[in-house]
C-alpha cells in the first residue's frame, strides 16, 4: 500500500492525546503524501478535530512521533507548524472584511520597501495565487467584505499558500458551500495537488470524497481504523468502517399513539438554505431530522421558530396553516425550541439558573403581567432542577459557572416551564457529557410519553437512532429518505452522506 | 492550621471586596467619612464636617443619583448602551417646565407631569434611533445632545425663566425635619423625599421586581439568546432610553427648583451632567457591556462621591475645593475601572 | 501576467482613495458655501474664509488622531481636558518665561504626549474600556489644568504664537498657517494609514483585535501609539487655540472639544465600531461643522442654533451609512 521509495511529507505514528479523563485519541497513524489529497473521516467525537489540532500545532500530542519530510519534528505551537509549511483553513474564515484581499493575505508579514508596504510586490504575488485558485486578479484589491463566503474561503486558502504551505488542511471546507462553489473548490484542490501540495481534506459528505480524494483514513472512537485508496471503497463501506460493529439496540419499541399530525412542514423552503422540506410529527411521537453539519438542518429549526422566515411552503399546527412571525408568536402557538448554539443563543451567561429558566415565560411568572411572582418562579425553578437532575447547590447559581451538560439542562428547562405542544430540539446534546446526554434522552422520551410532539434536529447519528420513532434524512438542503427505528447506522449514514444528488 | 484558616478568611474578604461592589463602596464610604471626621476633630477643615453638614450636602445627591440611575438603565440594555444627552435633556425639559409653570401658569403637578412626559419623548427619540434604526448609542445620543442643547438655548432666546412662581420653587430645595424621630437626626433636604427616593424605589421595583426588569437584564446579558427566548428585544431597549428621558425630565424640575430659575444651559454648563452620571453608574458597578448593575450600587456610589466632595470643599480654601473634586472623581473612576478589569481576570466578574 | 495588468495593479494598490462619504461631504460643503455666498455676498471673501479655516484647524487636527483611535475600536473623551492642560501650561510659559515659538510648541507637544501616554498605557495594558478610562482621565486632566490656572485667567499672553493666529502673521499667500499645517498632517496621516504596514494594522485591530494578534500584529503597542499621537496633536492644536484667542486664556478652554472632535470624525464617515475610517473625511467633517457655525453667524441667527445642525448632520451622515450597510447585507 505504501510506496517505500518516496518520503512522506508528514507522518504521524502512534499518536495519543488525552484531555483530563477523556482519551480524545488513543492511537493514530496518519501519513500524508506530496501531491495527494488525503481524506480524514469519522463520526462526531471520533477524534478528527483533535488530530487536526495536533497537526496544526494547536494541541501537543502526549505520545507518538511526528515526522515532516522524514525528519522528526515537534509541533509545539501554531507558529511552529506554519513555519514548517503546515497551514490550516478552518470552517469560519478569520479575515478582516474592511481590508483588501492582498492585505488580508499579507497581514502581519507585509513585504516592505523603504518603510512602506511594497504593494506592487505583494499584489504581484497575490495575482499569482489568485490565478492558481482560479479567481479573477481584480480581487487583489477588493475588500474581503464584498466577496461571497466561498470566495472568502478561497482567500483563506490563498493566505495559507502565501506562507508556502506544503501541507494544507481543509477542515470541512464544503460545509458552507453550494454545489457550484464546491466544484470551484475541487478545481482549486486539484490545482494545488498538481503543484505538489499535500492536502488533508476533512468532510462529512462521503460522496464528494470519491471525486477529490486519493486516500482515505477512517477514525472511530479515538483510533485510526485504517488508510485505504479511495477507489477500493464505496460510500457504504466507508460508512461501515466509521460506524463499526453495530450493537443491537435493546431499546424497547415505543408505541406511538395514532392521530393527526400536530406539526407539519409542507414544502418548506428558505431560498439558499433548504428547500421542499416535508415532515410531520404526531402527538407523542419523536421524529428526528438527521443531516450532516451544513446540510440545512439547523436552519429548518430556526424557521419553525420564527427566527428566520420561509420563502415558500407552509407550517401547519394541528392542521391549521400558521405564519410564524417571531419566537414569541411561536411560543403562543405552543412551540418550544432548544437552540443549537447554547452559549450564543441559549444562555444568559452571568445570570442565575432561575433567571435563565423563567426568561421565556415572564408573563406567566408575573402577577398582572407586571410584577415577577418570585415564589412561583423559585418553585418552578426548583421543580425543573429536580426533574432534569441539574446538579447545583441552589437556583441562584450563575449558569456561566456550570458544566456544558448542566447548562444545557437549564436551557432545556426553560422550554418546559409551560408544557409545549411541539418541542423542537436542535442538537440537544452537543458538547454535553455522557451522563447528561443519557438524562436528556430519557427526558425527551418522557416528554413524548406525556403527549408532546418532539422534533429532534440533529447531526448526531447514534442520537437519532436512539431516541427517534422515525428518522427523516436531510441531504443537500432537502428531506430525502425516511427510516424507522430499526434502520442500521450504515444505511442512515450512507443516505445522509452519500448517494446521488 | 489556624494560619491556613486565617489566610483563607483574608482572601475571602479581599474577594468579597473585589467582587461585591456594594461591599467595596460601603467600606470606602466609611473610610471617607471617618477620615473627614478625624480631620474635623483635628481642626484641619474650614467648617465642621458633621452629620448636619453631611445631611445638607445630600441636596447635590438628588440630581446626581437620579441621572446615575438613568444611565444605569441604558447601560444595562447592552450593545454599547450609553446616554450622552441626559444633561441636554435636563436643560430642554427644564425650559419646558419653566414655560409651563412659570409662564403659562399650569398647576405644579401638571407642569411636573408634562415635563416628565416631555423628557420621555426626548428619550424616545434616542431609543428609536438606537433600538429601531440601529445607531450606536454613543453617536445617537451625541447627536441629540447637540440638538437638545441647541434647542434649549434657542427656545427662549438664551434667556432663563425666573418668574415669581419659579423663584418660589426654591422652597422645594429646603431641608425638612423627619417625622417621628426627626428631632434626633439632622434635617434632610426635601428633594430626597420628593424626587430621589421615589425614583430610586421605582427603578428598583422596575429592575428587581418586574418582568420588564428581567427583560432588560436579559437583553443586556445576551440579546441573541433573548431573541431566541421570545423576548421583545427592540421594544425593551427602546423603553430603557424612554425611562432615562423621563428621569431626566424629573431632574429638570429638581434643577429648576435648586437654581430658582429655568436655565437654558442647566444640564450642559461646564462639565455637563452626563459625564458625572456615567461616572456614578460605572463606579456603582454597572458593567459598560450591559446586563450587570443594581440600584443600591448607584445610590452608594452617589453617597461616596457626594460626601467625598463635601469633605473636599471643607479641606480646601476657595475654588481649590471644586478642583480637587475633579481629581477625586477622576481618580475614583480610573481606580474602579482598573479594579473591574482586575476582578474580571481573577474572579471572572463582579456581581454588582 | 501581462504588462498591462501589471501596470493596472500597480496603480490600483488599494480600493478607491476617496470614499463615497467624502464626495458627499465635499458636495454638501460646496452647496452650503454657494448658498451662503448667495445670501451674504461677504461670505466668499478672504476675510470670511480665512477665519473659517483657522477655526477649523484645531478640531480637524485633533480629529486626525481621534480618527486613528476610533479606527482601532477605541475612543478618547479626554481631549477637552488635555487641551486645557496644554494650553494653560503653554500660555503660562509664554507669559512667565517668555519662551519663543519653538520652545512653546515643543512644550505643548511634550505635555500632550505625556497625557496621551497615560491614556495609552491604561487602555492598552489595563485592559479597560477606553471610554471609561478617558472619562476618568478627563476629570484628572481638568483638575490638572485648573490647578495650573490657579485662580482666574491667564492674562497678557504675548503674540509669540501669532504664526498660527488669525492675523496677517498667521498667513502665507493668504493661506492660514494653522490650516496649512493641519492639511499637511492630515495628508501625512492619510498616506501613513494607507501605505504602511503599521497604518494598515490599525484597521486590522479595529476589525478584530484577537485575530490581528494571532496574525502577528503588535496590538498593545499600536493602541498605545494611537493615544500618544492623540496627545501630541492635542499639544499642537492647543498652540492654535492660544493663537486664535485674545491675549487672555480663560478656564473654559477645551471645554466640550472632545464632543466636537468626535462629531467631526463621525460625520467624516469613520465607523465608531472600529475597523473603518478616513482622516480626509474627518477634515471635511470639521470643515463642514465650522462652515455651519460660520454660516449661522453670518445669517444673523443665534449662534447656538449651529449645534442643532451638527446634531442633524451626525444623524444624517451615520444614518446613511447604516442604510448602506443594511443594503449591503441584504444583497
Amino acid at each position: 500500500m505504501t510506496d517505500e521509495i518516496e518520503t512522506p511529507r508528514l507522518r504521524l505514528t502512534a499518536v495519543a492525546k488525552r484531555f483530563g479523563a477523556v482519551r480524545a485519541i488513543q492511537h493514530a497513524d496518519f501519513t500524508v503524501r506530496a501531491g495527494k489529497v488525503h481524506a480524514l473521516v469519522g463520526e462526531n467525537g471520533a477524534g478528527k478535530s483533535t488530530m487536526i489540532k495536533i497537526v496544526a500545532g494547536a494541541e501537543v500530542a502526549d505520545t507518538g512521533e511526528i515526522e515532516f519530510e522524514g525528519e522528526p519534528v515537534k509541533l509545539g505551537s501554531t507558529t511552529a507548524a506554519i513555519a514548517l509549511g503546515i497551514a490550516t483553513v478552518y470552517q469560519e474564515p478569520q479575515l478582516f472584511p474592511e481590508l483588501t484581499v492582498a492585505e488580508n493575505i499579507f497581514l502581519g508579514r507585509e513585504l516592505r520597501k523603504a518603510g512602506r508596504v511594497d504593494w506592487a510586490a505583494q499584489n504581484a504575488k497575490v495575482v499569482e495565487l489568485l490565478e492558481l485558485l482560479g479567481l479573477p486578479e481584480r480581487y487583489t484589491t477588493a475588500e474581503v467584505g464584498t466577496l461571497s463566503v466561498a470566495e472568502q474561503q478561497q482567500v483563506s486558502i490563498a493566505k495559507a499558500l502565501a506562507a508556502d504551505a506544503k501541507v494544507l488542511i481543509l477542515d470541512e471546507p464544503s460545509a458552507i458551500l453550494t454545489d457550484a462553489e464546491i466544484e470551484v473548490l475541487f478545481d482549486v484542490v486539484r490545482r494545488l495537488t498538481a503543484a505538489g501540495v499535500a492536502v488533508v481534506y476533512i468532510s462529512h459528505r462521503l460522496d464528494e470524497l470519491f471525486r477529490i480524494a486519493d486516500e482515505v483514513t477512517v477514525m472511530r472512537d479515538g483510533r485510526t481504523i485504517g488508510t485505504y485508496p479511495i477507489k477500493d471503497l464505496s460510500v457504504r463501506q466507508i460508512a461501515h468502517l466509521m460506524v463499526g460493529e453495530e450493537l443491537s439496540d435493546a431499546r424497547p419499541h415505543r408505541r406511538v399513539p395514532d392521530g393527526p399530525a400536530v406539526l407539519e412542514l409542507r414544502n418548506l423552503t428558505r431560498e439558499g438554505r433548504f428547500r421542499d422540506v416535508d415532515v410531520s410529527v404526531r402527538a407523542g411521537e419523536i421524529v428526528a431530522l438527521y443531516g450532516l453539519v451544513g446540510s440545512g438542518v439547523s436552519e429548518i429549526a430556526a424557521c419553525v421558530y420564527g427566527i428566520d422566515r420561509s420563502t415558500h411552503g407552509s407550517i401547519l399546527i394541528n392542521s391549521t396553516q400558521v405564519n410564524i412571525r417571531n419566537p414569541e408568536h411561536a411560543q403562543r402557538l405552543g412551540i418550544a425550541l432548544l437552540p443549537a448554539n447554547r452559549k450564543v443563543e441559549g444562555m444568559f451567561g452571568f445570570q442565575s439558573i432561575a433567571f435563565n429558566i423563567s426568561a421565556g415565560h415572564l408573563r406567566r411568572m408575573s402577577r398582572f403581567g407586571v410584577f415577577i411572582d418570585r415564589a412561583r418562579e423559585r418553585a418552578k425553578a426548583l421543580e425543573l432542577i429536580k426533574r432534569l437532575a441539574v446538579k447545583t447547590p441552589h437556583e441562584r447559581q450563575p449558569i456561566s459557572a456550570m458544566s456544558g451538560g448542566n447548562a444545557q439542562k437549564v436551557v432545556l428547562a426553560r422550554q418546559l416551564v409551560e408544557r409545549p405542544k411541539v418541542l423542537v430540539l436542535a442538537e440537544p446534546t452537543q458538547g454535553v457529557d455522557v451522563g447528561a446526554k443519557e438524562e436528556i434522552h430519557r427526558l425527551i422520551t418522557e416528554l413524548a410519553e406525556e403527549g408532546t410532539a418532539v422534533l429532534v434536529v440533529t447531526s448526531d447519528l447514534p442520537e437519532a437512532l436512539r431516541i427517534a420513532d422515525r428518522i427523516q434524512v436531510v441531504r443537500g438542503g432537502t428531506t430525502t429518505d425516511e427510516f424507522g427505528p430499526d434502520a442500521s447506522q450504515v444505511d442512515l449514514l450512507a443516505a445522509a452522506a452519500g448517494g446521488s444528488r | 492550621m489556624t494560619t491556613v484558616a486565617e489566610k483563607r478568611e483574608k482572601t475571602d474578604f479581599v474577594k468579597i471586596l473585589l467582587t461585591q461592589r456594594i461591599a467595596l463602596l460601603a467600606v470606602l464610604i466609611v473610610v471617607v467619612v471617618v477620615t473627614f471626621f478625624i480631620n474635623d476633630a483635628g481642626g484641619y477643615l474650614t467648617a465642621p464636617y458633621d452629620f448636619d453638614y453631611m445631611s445638607a450636602s445630600l441636596i447635590s445627591a438628588v440630581p446626581l443619583a437620579m441621572l446615575g440611575l438613568a444611565e444605569m438603565l441604558v447601560i444595562l440594555s447592552g450593545r454599547g448602551g450609553i446616554d450622552l444627552s441626559v444633561g441636554a435633556m435636563v436643560s430642554l425639559a427644564g425650559m419646558v417646565f419653566g414655560f409651563a409653570y412659570g409662564e403659562w401658569g399650569w398647576p405644579l403637578w401638571l407642569a411636573i407631569l408634562a415635563t416628565a412626559g416631555f423628557g420621555a419623548l426626548l428619550g424616545a427619540v434616542n431609543g428609536f434611533l438606537v433600538s429601531y434604526i440601529g445607531f450606536p448609542a454613543l453617536i445617537a445620543t451625541l447627536a441629540t445632545f447637540y440638538a437638545y442643547k441647541s434647542l434649549a438655548i434657542v427656545i427662549n432666546n438664551q434667556q432663563p425663566i425666573s418668574t415669581k412662581p419659579i423663584q418660589e420653587l426654591f422652597s422645594l430645595s429646603r431641608s425638612v425635619e423627619l417625622p417621628l424621630f426627626g428631632e434626633y437626626v439632622p434635617n434632610v433636604p426635601l428633594g430626597i423625599f420628593t424626587f430621589l427616593l421615589p425614583t430610586a424605589v421605582a427603578v428598583w421595583l422596575l429592575l428587581a421586581r418586574t418582568a420588564y426588569g428581567r427583560r432588560l437584564y436579559a437583553i443586556g446579558t445576551n440579546d441573541v439568546a433573548a431573541r431566541w427566548a421570545g423576548l421583545p428585544v427592540r421594544d425593551t431597549r427602546f423603553k430603557a432610553y424612554v425611562y432615562a428621558g423621563l428621569i431626566s425630565g424629573l431632574v429638570a424640575v429638581v434643577t429648576v427648583g435648586q437654581f430658582a430659575s429655568a436655565r437654558p444651559d442647566a444640564g450642559v454648563s461646564g462639565n455637563g451632567m452626563a459625564l458625572p452620571a456615567i461616572t456614578i453608574a460605572v463606579l456603582g458597578g454597572v458593567a459598560i457591556t450591559g446586563g450587570i448593575g443594581r440600584v443600591s450600587g448607584v445610590v452608594l456610589a452617589t453617597l461616596l462621591i457626594v460626601w467625598l466632595n463635601a469633605g473636599i470643599l471643607l479641606a480646601f480654601v476657595g475654588n481649590e475645593g471644586s478642583q480637587y473634586q475633579l481629581l477625586a472623581l477622576g481618580a475614583v473612576l480610573v481606580f474602579a475601572a482598573l479594579l473591574n478589569g482586575l476582578t474580571n481576570r481573577r474572579y471572572g466578574g463582579t456581581t454588582s | 501576467m501581462t504588462a498591462v495588468t501589471e501596470a493596472k495593479i500597480r496603480r490600483r494598490v488599494l480600493p478607491s482613495p476617496i470614499t463615497g462619504q467624502e464626495i458627499v461631504l465635499v458636495g454638501v460643503i460646496v452647496l452650503l458655501w454657494a448658498a451662503l455666498a448667495v445670501s451674504t455676498p461677504a461670505f466668499l471673501t478672504a476675510g470670511s474664509i480665512q477665519p473659517l479655516l483657522v477655526a477649523t484647524a484645531p478640531v480637524a487636527l485633533v480629529g486626525v488622531a481621534m480618527t486613528i483611535v476610533i479606527i482601532t475600536g477605541g475612543i478618547d473623551v479626554s481631549v477637552g481636558g488635555a487641551i486645557m492642560v496644554c494650553s494653560v501650561l503653554t500660555a503660562k510659559a509664554l507669559v512667565g518665561a517668555e519662551v519663543n515659538l519653538g520652545v512653546a510648541v515643543l512644550l505643548s507637544i511634550a505635555a500632550g504626549g505625556v497625557l496621551g501616554l497615560v491614556n495609552g498605557v491604561l487602555i492598552a495594558y489595563g485592559r479597560v474600556h477606553a471610554i471609561i478610562i478617558t472619562f476618568g482621565t478627563a476629570n484628572l486632566f481638568m483638575f490638572l489644568g485648573l490647578r495650573i490656572f490657579g485662580s482666574g485667567t491667564v492674562n497678557g499672553i504675548p503674540g509669540t504664537l501669532a504664526f498660527f493666529g488669525r492675523g496677517p502673521d498667521g498667513r502665507t499667500l493668504g493661506i492660514p498657517h494653522a490650516f496649512l499645517i493641519t492639511l499637511v498632517i492630515t495628508a501625512v496621516a492619510w498616506w501613513y494609514l494607507r501605505h504602511t504596514a503599521g497604518g494598515r494594522h490599525f484597521f486590522a485591530i479595529g476589525g478584530d483585535a484577537q485575530a490581528a494578534r494571532l496574525a502577528g500584529v503588535r496590538v498593545q503597542r499600536r493602541i498605545l501609539l494611537a493615544y500618544v499621537l492623540t496627545g501630541v496633536l492635542v499639544g499642537l492644536a492647543s498652540c492654535f487655540v492660544i493663537a486664535q484667542g485674545t491675549s487672555t486664556l480663560d478656564q473654559s478652554v477645551g471645554s466640550g472639544k472632545e464632543l466636537a472632535v468626535i462629531a467631526a470624525v463621525v460625520i467624516g464617515g469613520t465607523s465608531i465600531m472600529g475597523g473603518r475610517g478616513s482622516v480626509l473625511g474627518t477634515l471635511l467633517g470639521a470643515l463642514l461643522v465650522q462652515s455651519v457655525v460660520s454660516g449661522v453667524t453670518q445669517l444673523g441667527w443665534r449662534s447656538q442654533l449651529s449645534d442643532l445642525f451638527v446634531g442633524i448632520f451626525i444623524i444624517v451622515a451615520v444614518g446613511a451609512d447604516l442604510l448602506r450597510a443594511r443594503a449591503r447585507r441584504a444583497r
